[in-house]
């Protein structure tokens, strides 16, 4: 039996806090994305490295002997893995398991969120972060840049619910 | 002790390191806990079946602003120090669009998926090589885009310099916006689909 969910006002309170932390410690927000960028650009290195080192974006990463996993945010998502992890065996949801609604198969959901996946990795290098790095951060600290991309995201994703609702409901 | 305190001197690089560690441990389990690595639970949001995910962003965002804020008051935090995030008004708003196109149809946003990959769920770990893949495409074809990326370059631009008010009304404003949505949006979920959790 798994366990009960927080409440989201607790959990959005501990979020928050999690902020105020980086903020106190570091002087700077948290964020997922960059880490998962870094890791991109690393293994594309490996199979391909004078390309990725020639070029514009990716060649920021590696510029005099740089390695791409020295970044906070490195650290952060470490710590994101391991706090999950922990918490995934404390409320006993630890399964392999593909989640989706139940009109879809695995296969459709999977080629659904490769497809989802590909789109939000574009656009948070776009839009220079994430929910968490862009959204949630640059919405404490007021910036307007931040509240356009979260009421942008909301918009994309009303935008296209009903049209890939198959999936889901 | 005045943050920020690698800033400061106060700590070194290394043990700031280790916090960080620490704050995405807190950070991982709060996402976990607050049923987000659960993709149905996420996607629901833009079917207001369920509203959670958008209540749990507002209050975060009201805790750590209301929190540097008071903070900076107290004297506990030194803003001058801080890293503020610069806006780019109008490629923000183009990829929140696909952000959102994609996280409606992936059912994850970065964090998500990675906490959930951990948990086991196979559909986490296709989106995270799914985003792999996005990261690249966005950087290899960079020249591509870069005009437009750059574009609208506002620097360091907040909501109070926008409406031209005091910080304080500002945040009061955008806690008053968050508390506000939050219960809309739990009225509509409510009126819409009933009183069910997203299993």
């Amino acid at each position: 039996m798994k366990k009960k969910l927080w409440d989201p006002v607790f959990g959005g309170i501990v979020i928050g806090i999690s902020i105020i932390l980086t903020f106190y410690i570091s002087g700077r927000g948290l964020g997922a994305s960059g880490a998962l960028t870094d890791l991109a650009a690393w293994l594309q290195n490996l199979v391909l490295p004078s390309f990725t080192q020639s070029n514009e974006y990716f060649g920021k990463y590696f510029a005099n002997g740089a390695n791409p996993f020295n970044d906070y945010l490195v650290f952060l998502v470490i710590g994101v893995m391991i706090g999950s992890l922990i918490a995934g065996f404390i409320s006993k949801d630890m399964k392999f398991e593909i989640l989706r609604g139940p009109n879809i198969s695995n296969k459709g959901r999977l080629l659904y969120a490769l497809i989802g996946g590909i789109l939000v990795g574009y656009a948070a290098r776009m839009a220079r972060g994430c929910t968490s790095g862009q959204a949630l951060v640059g919405g404490a600290e007021l910036s307007v840049g931040a509240w356009a991309f979260m009421f942008s995201i909301f918009a994309g994703g009303f935008a296209v619910a009903y049209f890939i609702r198959r999936q889901w409901i | 002790m005045i943050g920020p305190l690698v800033k400061n001197g106060i700590i070194s690089g290394g043990v700031n390191t280790i916090f960080a560690v620490l704050i995405g441990m807190l950070f991982g389990y709060a996402l976990q806990r607050s049923g987000f690595t659960n993709s149905k639970k996420i996607a629901a949001a833009f079917y207001m079946k369920d509203v959670d995910v958008p209540v749990v962003m507002f209050t975060a965002i009201i805790t750590a602003s209301i929190g540097l804020w008071g903070m900076s008051l107290l004297g506990l935090i030194n803003l001058g120090n801080f890293y503020f995030l610069p806006s780019f008004l109008i490629p923000m708003i183009a990829g929140g669009f696909i952000f959102g196109i994609g996280m409606a149809v992936g059912g994850f946003c970065p964090g998500t998926s990675i906490a959930s990959m951990m948990t086991g769920k196979i559909d986490a770990m296709v989106f995270v090589g799914g985003f792999l893949l996005g990261s690249l495409l966005f950087g290899d074809l960079y020249p591509v885009w870069d005009k437009f990326y750059n574009s609208s370059a506002n620097g360091v631009w907040r909501i109070d310099e926008l409406l031209n008010i005091n910080v304080g009304l500002a945040i009061l404003l955008v806690t008053l916006l968050g508390i506000f949505g939050s219960l809309g949006m739990r009225k509509l979920q409510y009126k819409f689909w009933g009183k069910n959790e997203t299993k």
